[in-house]
């Protein structure tokens, strides 16, 4: 195979998944209590998209793969101090607002933006690739929205699996309704495919790659440009945790047989 | 005023609307009813006159994109035919099901027009401004928002409202004529799950959520993978019910490890995963996991098997948590199912 | 060198491993490695275009500086501390707290002693004795909530001046700075499995040894740690420098006590785990019109015997003992924004083989004059780690053929004053001092050199002056909380000149086999009856009472583990507890090691083997040091390497 392709993928961070989240309002809006503090790690849908990514460009010599990323400065180099060791990549990123409650728009036309002002970055060799949702927000609307402002009109969400083809077609597999997947055929390059878990494992930390990664990372941290966000009317008229707790009946005493007579009259299947 | 456009679309079959589009029919018309706007209906399939019957009976304005560009859920044809049905309307507000072919376009759609979308809304409030709600961070913060500015595209989880049914009628429909750029995409079919294509029955009653204490050491300090994977499949089978799985048991995979082959990350539900929605829940061995948390936040009537009475991440979660060996419950389980222990 | 020729012990390995060839190459990133780094990107930062700055395995560019931490993040350290800060604000004379999240400037200490509301501790008569005339005289006395504060705090104990901090997001703070200094870098997620040493023709000779670098761990391994799906061999990063501050239990430091062995007369034999919860209190809503409006927005704010609102003013510094045992000192911090870190120290001196910890700080936390402030609070994180508290006398070798060591793992905690991270600090600074003063004289990194520059100038420092003044300070404590109480006070107030002597025996010889075998058998039985932990059942049967489960502060270990700290390891990386000698372990009927796991991932069978999960492990490294069952006399039945995964958890 020899098509080299030119692939953008936008992922943001999102706080580790294993934290403990609490909303607060403040003058800015709703955000998270310590968003701050909190770990961060790429956001998991959009960093499957990264793994295919690299692989894909591996298969494919000439290929080249950028990370464009949206965060405060401090927590992407706190990020990228991870990520950097699984694959290559250029990062290019943009000084903004943590979390989910950023409009999408905003965020689609920062990240189209960025993108615009890649260097030797070929639009018609572009896979623009992410997360078919994020962590965060999870509207799944972002990655959309930037391959609209970018014109390219081939888009996929869920992605599981592309096969690039010798003659610049790729077969896309995109999760539908029922488990199942849907699979397409596109002409070729550009397109926009918003990835689901795919089919790869976490690469492994690669120390080389990472020193190579932090070479670039680095002085492009240092230069990211800062974002602001229009709001663009959205508003919030609430922002809270789950209220809904439920009164848990423990049932401690009940024998193995009992309890599974009592399931199985709840399930109603007898 | 505000002008309602409701999006539909067809099922597999080409002439049926989904479920999920007739729901949104139901979300549009008490929607419509509360602002005083205009509802009209807007329908993409190859041939929309089956499909349009069905809405006879909801008075609304109906309008559709036909032909056979528009048989395949693909973005090129489905965004220029949203967007000219969008038009069409003048629409306001669109609603529109958040099945994967709309989720695919309704952005795009959004941006065409200079409007905004937001998606996943799981209840439509408010009166004099509509306000809706949406859950962010994988479901663990709901939030309650509100635009100003129009169109204003909202995409509806499924399930989160009653789907349309009335009476099939002969009925008029304006076809709205859509002009396509070259296609360069062509669905070529579906496939269904690879492996054990009898796990995921979106449509099932009760949701079996397996945990990684399945494959963990049991109190004889041993593993008994493959007794768990029967002791689950033989209740899946017998009780017709759906499969989710956290993500540390999923990640087993690959690991040199025992395994449950039949799971992939199509069943992981939670933080990473799905949230899926139906009447009941059973969870298995997953304490501390998220399904407790996030995965079945949508499940009604929830119940857990559980060997720790102080697990905390079942409290005021589970509807009932028995304290037992999942391993000896679930064997009973199925054999009072008449599906036996094991295969 | 070829990599088969790296170690002598193993035969020719088949496997193809990497290399790459750096300056210096250092392992373990806690306050040691932030000061020295600080340091060095300082000196460099300040003259980039000074030709001793410039790479000897890049020429043309400046060192090559790599930092490889365990953690899988920077953020994910398992302390609160209370620390003077005199090396750390000498590195950082303008520091404002304020940019630290959770730290605060120290504004009052208190010294409790602690009865025991429950009499279910393990108090020596001479103690209840003392205990009883406390109650009597208690009206008199101020004796409040079954605590008597001491009038006054010893001098040897301040930390007035100092910082309460998370040490978690200190290392954070820290790490970014250093990192956006451009000339290090710092990868967490990465254990380091060993230090490379050269060959040595089977002499051993710790005079002639060198270390060569780091090898990291193998990943895409099985648990035995044989290449599996994926497997990429650890790489081997070669370095003219290998910094060593991978702590007490760090494998690399391991390594290098197992290959050199320890000065003479030093042992480590003296240890204690530290656990800690991170609690946010709960804001008093009852009568917030009597309360200062910043006050209600910064501070902890509680009521007081009386019913008023008494704040918990942020630096609030809280030492305790007497309870839950005798042996187990405990501490309260509080940070800004209602958050307080309260912990206990579990001693290797206890000697009990029925000892933990979990359980223990669950009691602790519920001891009224504790309880007062922390009920209704919310348990936001958790957290354990071993303490080296063999200071001085456990001190390794301080610097040979391309390596030296800074930090806990190098001896550097002072016991008498309970002050570690200060002192790791300024071993890290005077170690770059000295890195920059070989440097600029084009010297070699071999073992005279840094003897010369960096140990000469740690040895001049007030870290070796509190260091020896230290090291007899807690002798007494082996012959009992008294007699240590009295041994410590004395070298205190002495300045270390006067102490009590003692034999120090190896941390296994210090648990008593014979004292609770009863209560140890009750305990397992009940762990395996109930399904509850070892740990658990042990304090039950012990006659502790249950724990008043609320879903929110007190909760059952296993959620604590998910809750709390929340605990994960990555895929692909060997286990790294292994025990030696499985015959003994299956003869051991303490199981101290499972009783003090922090993360209950050692844990029981019906058959009696212990077994090890590699998910549920906190890397406290407990275990290194609670095994009855020594097979040499000295050291654990279990071995305690590299190993991804632990804590998630960034107020640490």
């Amino acid at each position: 195979m020899a098509n080299a392709v030119h692939i953008v993928v936008c992922a943001g961070i999102v706080p580790d998944p294993l934290q403990t989240l609490e909303p607060i309002t403040g003058p800015n809006g709703p955000g998270l209590k310590n968003e701050m503090v909190l770990p961060a790690v790429l956001d998991p849908w959009a960093a499957s998209a990264l793994y295919e990514a690299a692989s894909l460009a591996a298969k494919n010599p000439g290929s080249k793969v950028w990370l464009v990323s949206l965060g405060p400065k401090a927590k992407l180099q706190q990020v990228m101090m991870t990520v950097a060791q699984k694959v290559h990549f250029d990062l290019v990123p943009i000084d903004g607002p943590i979390g989910g409650f950023p409009d999408a728009h905003s965020t689609a036309a920062a990240l189209a933006g960025a993108i615009n002002a890649i260097p030797g970055l070929d639009k018609a060799k572009l896979l623009l690739f992410g997360g078919w949702e994020s962590a965060t927000r999870g509207a799944g609307v972002t990655l959309q929205l930037t391959g609209e402002l970018l014109s390219i009109t081939d888009q996929f969400q869920g992605v599981d699996q592309i096969d690039l083809r010798d003659d610049g077609s790729f077969e896309v597999l995109e999760r539908v309704e029922g488990g199942k997947h849907q699979v397409s055929v596109c002409a070729g390059t550009p397109a926009v495919l918003g990835w689901a878990t795919g089919n790869l494992a976490e690469p492994r930390n690669n120390p080389q790659v990472g020193m190579v990664n932090m070479r670039t990372i680095m002085p492009a941290l240092q230069k990211a440009k800062p974002a602001t966000l229009a709001a663009n009317g959205l508003r919030y008229v609430s922002v809270g945790l789950p209220k809904q707790q439920r009164t848990t009946r423990v049932v401690k005493d009940l024998t193995p047989d009992q309890i599974a007579a009592e399931l199985v009259e709840w399930i109603g299947a007898e | 005023m505000e002008n309602l456009l409701v999006l539909t679309h067809v099922d597999e079959t080409g002439s049926a609307l989904t479920k999920a589009s007739l729901e949104a029919v139901t979300a549009g018309r008490e929607l419509a009813a509360r602002l005083g706007a205009s509802l009209t209906i807007g329908i993409v399939a190859a041939d929309a006159a089956a499909a349009a019957g069905v809405l006879a009976s909801t008075g609304a304005r109906l309008l559709a994109v036909s032909g056979e560009a528009f048989a395949q859920p693909r973005y090129t044809s489905d965004a220029a035919a949203c967007e000219a049905l969008c038009r069409a309307a003048a629409a306001t507000i669109v609603l529109a099901p958040g099945s994967s072919r709309f989720s695919r376009v309704g952005a795009g759609v959004a941006h065409r027009l200079g409007g905004f979308i937001d998606t996943h809304i799981t209840a439509l409030g408010g009166t004099e401004a509509v306000e809706a709600t949406r859950w962010f961070y994988r479901q663990r913060v709901e939030a309650v928002l509100s635009r100003d500015a129009r169109p204003w595209f909202l995409l509806l989880d499924a399930g989160t409202h009653a789907a349309f049914a009335g009476e099939p009628a002969a009925v008029a429909v304006e076809q709205v004529s859509v002009e396509l750029p070259p296609l360069r995409t062509t669905v070529t079919g579906i496939h269904a799950p690879k492996q054990d294509a009898q796990t995921i029955r979106p449509n099932a009653k009760l949701l079996l959520v397996a945990g990684a204490g399945w494959t963990k050491k049991q109190a004889d300090g041993k593993i008994h993978a493959e007794e768990a994977g029967d002791l689950i499949l033989g209740f899946l089978r017998a009780a017709g019910a759906s499969l989710g799985s956290s993500k540390s048991l999923v990640d087993q995979r690959g690991e040199d490890q025992p395994v449950l082959p039949f799971l992939t990350h199509l069943n992981q539900i939670g933080q990473t995963g799905a949230t899926p929605r139906h009447a009941m829940g059973l969870s298995t061995c997953c304490h501390g996991e998220e399904p407790h948390v996030v995965g079945w936040r949508f499940i009604a009537d929830r119940r857990a098997i559980s060997l720790d009475p102080n697990c905390g991440w079942t409290r005021g979660k589970a509807d009932v948590v028995y304290i037992a060996d999942a391993f000896q419950v679930m064997a009973k389980v199925n054999a009072l199912l008449g599906a036996g222990a094991g295969k | 060198m070829s990599a088969d020729a790296l170690n002598t012990e193993t035969p020719a390995e088949p496997i193809d491993r990497p290399s790459m060839e750096v300056d210096i190459a250092c392992a373990g990133f806690g306050p040691a490695m932030g000061g020295f780094l600080t340091t060095l990107t300082r000196a460099w930062s300040a003259h980039p275009e000074d030709p001793a700055f410039e790479s000897k395995v890049a020429p043309g560019m400046p060192l090559q500086v790599l930092c490889y931490e365990r953690a899988d993040d920077l953020a994910a350290g398992v302390s609160g501390v209370v620390t003077r800060a005199q090396s750390i604000r000498a590195s950082f004379p303008d520091l404002n707290p304020a940019e630290i999240p959770m730290a605060a400037e120290v504004k009052q200490e208190r010294v409790l002693y602690l009865l025991d509301p429950i009499g279910a501790s393990r108090r020596s008569l001479t103690l209840r004795v003392a205990d009883a005339a406390l109650r009597t005289a208690g009206p008199l006395l101020g004796l409040l909530d079954h605590a008597f504060e001491l009038p006054w705090t010893p001098a040897f104990l301040h930390k007035h001046g100092g910082l309460v901090m998370s040490i978690g997001q200190f290392n954070q703070w820290v790490g970014s700075q250093v990192l956006a200094g451009g000339l290090v870098q710092i990868w967490p997620g990465t254990p380091v499995s060993a230090p490379i040493f050269s060959e040595t023709n089977g002499k051993h000779d710790p005079a002639a040894e060198a270390v060569l670098g780091l090898r990291l761990a193998d990943q895409g391994v099985d648990r035995s740690g044989a290449p599996a799906d994926g497997f990429m061999a650890g790489m081997d990063v070669r370095a003219q420098l290998t910094i060593v501050g991978d702590g007490p239990v760090g494998a690399v430091g391991q390594a290098l006590d197992a290959r050199l062995g320890l000065p003479p007369g030093h042992a480590r034999r003296e240890w204690a785990l530290g656990m800690k919860m991170v609690i946010e209190l709960p804001e008093d809503i009852s009568n917030p019109d009597a309360l200062n409006k910043d006050a209600l927005a910064k501070d902890a704010v509680i009521r007081n015997a009386s019913g008023n609102p008494s704040p918990l003013q942020p630096g609030t510094v809280w030492h305790t003992f007497g309870y839950p045992e005798p042996e187990i000192f405990g501490f309260l911090y509080v940070h800004p924004d209602r958050l307080v870190s309260v912990g206990i120290f579990v001693p290797s001196w206890m000697g009990d083989p029925s000892r933990t910890a979990y359980r223990y700080l669950q009691h602790y936390i519920q001891h009224p004059a504790l309880w007062r402030y922390l009920k209704d609070g919310t348990l936001r994180s958790w957290g354990a780690k071993s303490l080296e508290e063999s200071g001085k006398r456990g001190e390794p070798f301080l610097a040979g053929n391309g390596f030296a060591r800074i930090g806990e793992g190098s001896g550097s905690t002072n016991m008498l004053t309970g002050s570690g991270v200060d002192e790791a600090w300024a071993t890290g600074t005077q170690l770059a001092e000295a890195v920059v003063e070989l440097l600029r004289a084009g010297k070699p990194f071999d073992r005279k050199n840094l003897a010369d520059t960096y140990e000469a100038r740690r040895r001049a420092s007030w870290v070796e002056r509190g260091a020896l003044e230290a090291q007899n300070a807690r002798n007494g404590f082996h012959g009992g909380i008294v007699k240590g109480m009295i041994g410590m006070a004395l070298a205190g107030l002495t300045g270390g000149r006067l102490s009590l002597g003692a034999h120090i025996p190896p941390a296994p010889k210090q648990i008593h086999l014979e004292s609770s075998r009863l209560k140890i058998k009750n305990g397992t039985v009940l762990a395996l009856a109930d399904g509850r932990p070892l740990h658990d059942a042990l304090l039950t049967a012990c006659g502790w009472p249950e724990i008043p489960f609320d879903g929110r502060l007190l909760v059952s270990h296993q959620d604590a583990l998910l809750m709390g700290g929340k605990v994960q390891a990555m895929p692909g990386f060997a286990d790294h507890v292994v025990f030696r000698d499985i015959q003994l372990c299956i003869s051991c009927t303490e199981m101290t090691c499972v009783a003090m796991c922090s993360g209950q991932a050692l844990t029981q069978g019906a058959d009696g083997m212990i077994s090890f999960e590699r998910e549920k492990c906190v890397h406290c490294g407990a275990c290194l040091w609670n095994c009855a069952l020594s097979p040499d006399g000295e050291h654990s039945n279990i071995e305690f390497s590299a190993g991804a995964g632990g804590l998630h958890s960034a107020e640490n």
